[in-house]
C-alpha cells in the first residue's frame, strides 16, 4: 500500500531558526529516496502566505495524496497546514506535522550534524506515518435547543433569562427552597449600593414571567448520560417527583459557600465576634447596638479564611485570594457611616488588613471608607491579630506595620470576621458531572484566559463562584460567557467533533471492562454486536485521550490518527541510519 | 507595654491645626521626598500615623516632629493633600501641649478667647501697674537732649521685675523640658549610662545657636531668615533681661557705642523677619505659610509691634519727647511681657528649648546604641 502513495515533503527554515541548527537541504536529500515521497523541497517559511499557495499547487499538480510538512510545534501551526491541505483538496487528516524547531534546531543548537540526522530521523517517521494514513471526517452531532442551568444564585438567574431570551428552552435547577442565592441575605451590596434582596427578587420576577424559562426549586440533578447537543437528565424535585429532561447543553451556576472559621480563629465563638454576613444582617435591621448598649468600637479582621499558609492549626489551607472581600468589609464600612450618621451615633471603625484589592472602580469604595474615617491597619501574617476578652470588653492586639514598633491594643465592641469563600460541597453533582476540580476544590476551566468558562466535557460550561471567588458583577460577567458558548452551541443545530478518537475491534473485544475502567470520560458502553457482547466508543464523548489502549489485554482498541501500525512504522524509519 | 490606640486623639490634633489625617494613605512620598529624614528617625509619615491611631505614648517619646523644620516639600509633593507638613507643626504644637503640666498651653492653643484674653489681661495688668506705680513724668530733658526716662520707670525697679518674670519663665519652660526629658527616655533613662550626656553635651549649644540641620532643606533662604530673627530676638533678650542697667541708660551714646549699634541691628532683624514673615502670611505666596494658625498671627503681630514700639521709645526719647516717651515705654512694656509670658514657656518660642534637646536625647540614644 505504502507503494502506492504520493507523499509531499516540506521542510522549514524558519527564518533561521530551523536552517541556523539543521541543514534543510540535507534533510530533504535524506528523505528524498524514502517510500511514498514524490515531492522534497524547503522553504523559507512554510506559513507565507506565497509558500502556502506553492505548496497548494504542488499538491494539486503532482496529486499528492499525503503531506508532511517539518516546520515549528503543532500548537503554533498544526491547524494552519489543515487548513492549506483542506483549500487544496487534500483529507485534512492525511497530514502529519513534523516538529523541526522546538523538538531539534533549538534543543541543538551546539551540534550542526547531529540536529540534521535528528531531523532526518523525525521527517522520515511523518513520513511514515503519512503513509499509513487514510481519510477521516469530523463527526457531526447534532444538538437539542435546550439547556440546563443548574443553580438559580443571581448568575444562574441572569444565565436563565438571556438564554431563554435567545429562545433556548431552559430548565433552572435550583436545590434551595427559593432562587436568589446569597443575594437573598447579603443586605446593601458594594459598590453601587443596591438592596441584595431586591437584585434577586426582580430577576425571580422576569424568570417566572418568562414564557420558555422552568424553574424547580427544591430540586436536584439525579442522573445523566447522553453527550454534547443531546443530555438526558433526571431532576429530583421535591422529596419523591422526578422529572425526565433532555437538554443540548448545561450550565453549571451552583456557587460557593462562605468560610466557616475554626473555633478560635480570630476570637470566633467569642461573645461579639460574628462574620460578616452576620454584620450586614445587624446593618439591614438598623440597629448598632449590642445587648442594649451602642457600639462605640467596631474592628473588621480582613483575609479570614483566605491567603491562608499550610500550618498545624491549618492543614488544608485556602492559598486563594476571595477577592470581593476587600470591597464587601469596605462598603460595609460606608454603609456602617451611613447608618451612624442617620443614627446620629459614632461608631469607630477599624479595619485589619493584609493588603486591601479593591481592584479597578472598586478603589473608590476603599477612598470612600477612609475619608469617612475608616482607621486601616495593616498587618503581616507572620503576626496576625489576636482577639481576646477581658473585662466584659472584646480586645484586638495586632502588630500594624504602617506604624511599626510592637503589637497595638484596641478595644472593641464587636469583632467582625471578613470571611472568603469556600467551594461549595457537592459531592452527588460532582459524580454526575465529572467536571475536573482546581487544588482548590472549584471548578476547573479549560484555558483559564482563552476558554474560561468551557470544561473538558463538551456541552458541560461553568459560570459565576462555581469556578472561584468572584465579585457579582464577575459572576454575572462568567455567567454571560457561558450563555454565549452555549447559544452559539446550541443555536447553530450542529456541532463538529474531531474524529481522532478510539475504536474498537469489534472482532478482537471480549468485553472484560477494562477500558471501561480506565476512561475518565465515561465514553465506553456495553453493546451487543452479534452474538457476543463488546466495547462501544460514545464517538460523541471520546476526547481521543488513549487510556483505553494499553489496558486492552486483546489490542482491539486503536486511536485513530495514532494507531499501533503508525507507532510501528515511525519507530522503523527513525532506526533506519542516516548518512549525510 | 501595648500602645493604646485611641482616635480621641486625631480630633484633638484636628483642634491645633493638623491637616485631614483621614486622607493619608500612608504611600510614603512625603518621607521619600524630606531631605533631613534618615534611617531610625523617619518622618514626616510615621508622625501622621501616631496622629491617626493616637499612639500618644509614642509620639511623646518620638524627637521626629522637633526634627523637622517645615520647608513644606512634603505637603507639596502629597498626592492626597494631606498636609504632612503642617500636621507635623500640629504635631509640634500637641507635644508643647502634652509636655506642660499646666494645660495652660492646650487651653491657648485651642481658644481664641483664652488667647486673647490672656494677652489682653496680662498688657492690662502692666498698663495698670505702670498706673499705679510709675514715677515723676519729668518734662524738662538732660543736659544731652534725652528725656529722664528712669525717673518715669526706675531702671533698678524694671530689673527687679525682669529677673521675677525671668525666673518665672525658665520655672515653667525648664519644668515642662524636664518632662519632655522623662517622655523621650521613657525606660532609656535607667539604662543609658551618664557619660554619653557629657559626650554629647555639646549638641545642644550649638543646635541652639545655629539650627544648622535646617541648612540641609531644599530652600535655604529660609534657614537664614530664621537666623537673622534668632540673631535679633537672642540679643534683645539678652540685653533686656541679662543687663537692663546697660541697655536701659537716660545717657545718649554716640551712634557707634555697642548699646545703640546692637539695639539697631536687632531691631532692624526683628522688624524685617517679622515684616516680611506678615506679608508673606498674608499673601500666602510660599507653601509654609498657606495655613496661619491663630498663634502664627499673634506671635508674629506682638513681635513685630514689640519691636517697633521698641525703636519709637528710644527715637523719641533720645529727640527729647518725654510724654511720647513714658506713653510708648508702657505700651511697649504692655506688649512685650504678655508675649513673653505665654509664648515662651506655653506656646511657640518653647520650641526654642525643644528642638536642640530633642536632637541632643536622640543623639545620646544614638551613641548608647552605637556602643552597644
Amino acid at each position: 500500500m505504502a507503494l502506492k502513495r504520493r507523499i509531499g515533503v516540506f521542510v522549514c527554515h524558519c527564518g533561521g531558526n530551523i536552517s541556523d541548527h539543521v541543514d534543510v537541504q540535507q534533510v530533504v536529500d535524506g528523505v528524498t529516496g524514502e517510500p511514498g515521497v514524490a515531492v522534497a523541497r524547503t522553504h523559507m517559511f512554510t506559513c507565507s502566505d506565497s509558500s502556502q499557495q506553492e505548496m497548494i499547487d504542488q499538491i494539486v499538480e503532482e496529486k499528492l495524496d499525503g503531506l508532511v510538512v517539518a516546520s515549528c510545534s503543532p500548537k503554533l501551526h498544526m491547524f494552519t497546514f489543515r487548513g492549506m491541505a483542506e483549500r487544496a483538496g487534500l483529507n485534512p487528516y492525511q497530514y502529519v506535522h513534523v516538529n523541526l524547531r522546538e523538538q531539534c534546531s533549538w534543543a541543538h543548537t551546539d551540534d550542526k550534524r547531529g540536529a540534521t540526522e535528528k531531523g532526518i530521523h523525525l521527517v522520515r517517521a511523518g513520513i511514515a506515518k503519512c503513509a499509513l494514513t487514510r481519510p477521516l471526517t469530523a463527526l457531526r452531532v447534532e444538538t437539542q435547543p435546550r439547556a440546563l442551568v443548574i443553580g438559580a444564585g443571581i448568575g444562574g438567574m441572569r444565565a436563565a433569562l438571556a438564554l431563554g431570551d435567545m429562545g433556548l428552552t431552559v430548565y433552572l435547577v435550583e436545590r434551595e427552597e427559593a432562587a436568589g442565592g446569597w443575594a437573598r441575605q447579603a443586605g446593601r451590596m458594594g459598590p453601587e449600593d443596591q438592596n441584595g434582596p431586591d437584585v434577586a427578587a426582580g430577576l425571580l420576577e422576569r424568570i417566572v414571567q418568562h414564557d420558555t424559562i422552568m424553574l424547580y426549586t427544591n430540586a436536584e440533578l439525579t442522573e445523566k448520560s447522553g453527550s454534547i447537543g443531546d443530555f438526558n437528565v433526571k431532576v429530583r424535585v421535591g422529596p419523591t417527583d422526578v422529572v425526565d429532561l433532555n437538554v443540548g447543553a448545561i450550565v453549571v451556576a451552583t456557587g460557593f459557600d462562605t468560610y466557616q472559621p475554626a473555633e478560635g480563629e480570630y476570637g470566633w465563638g467569642l461573645d461579639g465576634v460574628i462574620d460578616l454576613a452576620q454584620f450586614r444582617q445587624m446593618l439591614a435591621e438598623g440597629r448598632l447596638e449590642r445587648d442594649g448598649k451602642p457600639l462605640r468600637d467596631i474592628a473588621f479582621v480582613y483575609c479570614v479564611g483566605s491567603r491562608q499558609s499550610k500550618s498545624e492549626s491549618c492543614p488544608e489551607p485556602n492559598t486563594y485570594c476571595s477577592r470581593y472581600c476587600c470591597t464587601a468589609g469596605t462598603f460595609a464600612a460606608t454603609t456602617l457611616h451611613a447608618l451612624e450618621t442617620e443614627l446620629d451615633q459614632t461608631v469607630n471603625q477599624y479595619h485589619l488588613y493584609r493588603d486591601i484589592r479593591t481592584y479597578g472602580h472598586l478603589e473608590m469604595v476603599y477612598e470612600q471608607a477612609r475619608r469617612e474615617g475608616a482607621i486601616f491597619l495593616r498587618w503581616e501574617p507572620e503576626q496576625p491579630p489576636v482577639v481576646t476578652q477581658a473585662d466584659g470588653r472584646l480586645q484586638v492586639k495586632a502588630v500594624d506595620t504602617l506604624a511599626g514598633g510592637d503589637a497595638l491594643e484596641i478595644g472593641a465592641d464587636l469583632v467582625v470576621l471578613v470571611t472568603g469563600m469556600r467551594p461549595r460541597e457537592n459531592d452527588q453533582l460532582n459524580s454526575l458531572l465529572k467536571i475536573p476540580e482546581s487544588k482548590d476544590g472549584f471548578y476547573n476551566e479549560i484555558h483559564i484566559k482563552l476558554r474560561p468558562v468551557e470544561t473538558v466535557i463538551d456541552g458541560v460550561f461553568i459560570a459565576g463562584t462555581s469556578q472561584g471567588p468572584k465579585t457579582l458583577a464577575e459572576s454575572v460577567a462568567s455567567s454571560l460567557a457561558a450563555v454565549a458558548k452555549t447559544g452559539g452551541l446550541l443555536m447553530k443545530g450542529y456541532v463538529d467533533l474531531e474524529p481522532l478518537i478510539a475504536r474498537v475491534d469489534t472482532d478482537k473485544c471480549t468485553w472484560c471492562d477494562e477500558c471501561l475502567k480506565a476512561c475518565p470520560y465515561g465514553a465506553i458502553e456495553k453493546t451487543v454486536c452479534g452474538d457476543k457482547e463488546v466495547a462501544l466508543v460514545i464517538a460523541s464523548v471520546c476526547k481521543g485521550e488513549g487510556g483505553c489502549v494499553p489496558v486492552c489485554p486483546h489490542d482491539a482498541i486503536d486511536i485513530e490518527g495514532f494507531r499501533d501500525d503508525q507507532i510501528r512504522a515511525m519507530i522503523d524509519a527513525s532506526l533506519k541510519e542516516a548518512t549525510l | 507595654m501595648a500602645s493604646k490606640v485611641d482616635l480621641q486623639i486625631a480630633a484633638k490634633t484636628r483642634k491645633l491645626g493638623s491637616g485631614d489625617l483621614d486622607k493619608c494613605y500612608h504611600c510614603g512620598i512625603c518621607t521619600a521626598t524630606c531631605p533631613l529624614s534618615a534611617n531610625g528617625v523617619s518622618f514626616p509619615r510615621k508622625v501622621l500615623r501616631n496622629l491617626q491611631l493616637g499612639l500618644k505614648d509614642r509620639l511623646m517619646a518620638s524627637p521626629e516632629p522637633w526634627l523637622c523644620y517645615y520647608c513644606g516639600d512634603c505637603s507639596e509633593s502629597c498626592p492626597q493633600g494631606a498636609e504632612p507638613g503642617e500636621t507635623v507643626m500640629a504635631a509640634r504644637r500637641f507635644l508643647t501641649s502634652l509636655y506642660d503640666w499646666t494645660g495652660l498651653s492646650f487651653k491657648l492653643y485651642t481658644s481664641k478667647a483664652w488667647e486673647f484674653g490672656a494677652v489682653i489681661g496680662l498688657g492690662l495688668l502692666v498698663v495698670l501697674a505702670f498706673v499705679i506705680f510709675h514715677g515723676p513724668m519729668v518734662t524738662e530733658l538732660t543736659p544731652e537732649g534725652g528725656v529722664q526716662l528712669n525717673s518715669f520707670a526706675p531702671v533698678h525697679v524694671i530689673e527687679t521685675f525682669d529677673i521675677v518674670m525671668g525666673g518665672f519663665l525658665a520655672l515653667f519652660l525648664l519644668s515642662n523640658v524636664f518632662r519632655m526629658f522623662l517622655h523621650v527616655m521613657g525606660d532609656d533613662r535607667k539604662k543609658i549610662p551618664l557619660k554619653y550626656y557629657f559626650s554629647e553635651i555639646m549638641t545642644l549649644p550649638i543646635h541652639f545657636a545655629t539650627q544648622r540641620r535646617w541648612k540641609d532643606c531644599e530652600d535655604p533662604g529660609l534657614w537664614k531668615r530664621h537666623m537673622v530673627l534668632v540673631f535679633g530676638y537672642v540679643t534683645m533678650f539678652v540685653m533686656i533681661v541679662g543687663f537692663l542697667p546697660w541697655f536701659q541708660t537716660e545717657k545718649i551714646h554716640p551712634f557707634w557705642h555697642p548699646q545703640r549699634l546692637l539695639g539697631y541691628l536687632a531691631t532692624a532683624a526683628l522688624l524685617y523677619v517679622t515684616g516680611y514673615m506678615i506679608v508673606g502670611r498674608i499673601k500666602k505666596s510660599r507653601l509654609i505659610h498657606k495655613f496661619s494658625h491663630s498663634t502664627d498671627w499673634l506671635f508674629l503681630i506682638l513681635l513685630f509691634l514689640t519691636s517697633l514700639t521698641g525703636i519709637l521709645l528710644h527715637l523719641f526719647r533720645v529727640n527729647g519727647f518725654p510724654m511720647s516717651t513714658y506713653v510708648t515705654y508702657v505700651i511697649h512694656m504692655a506688649i512685650l511681657v504678655p508675649m513673653l509670658m505665654i509664648e515662651v514657656p506655653f506656646g511657640k518660642w518653647s520650641h526654642l528649648a525643644y528642638r536642640p534637646l530633642a536632637i541632643y536625647l536622640h543623639k545620646v540614644k544614638q551613641k548608647a546604641a552605637a556602643v552597644k
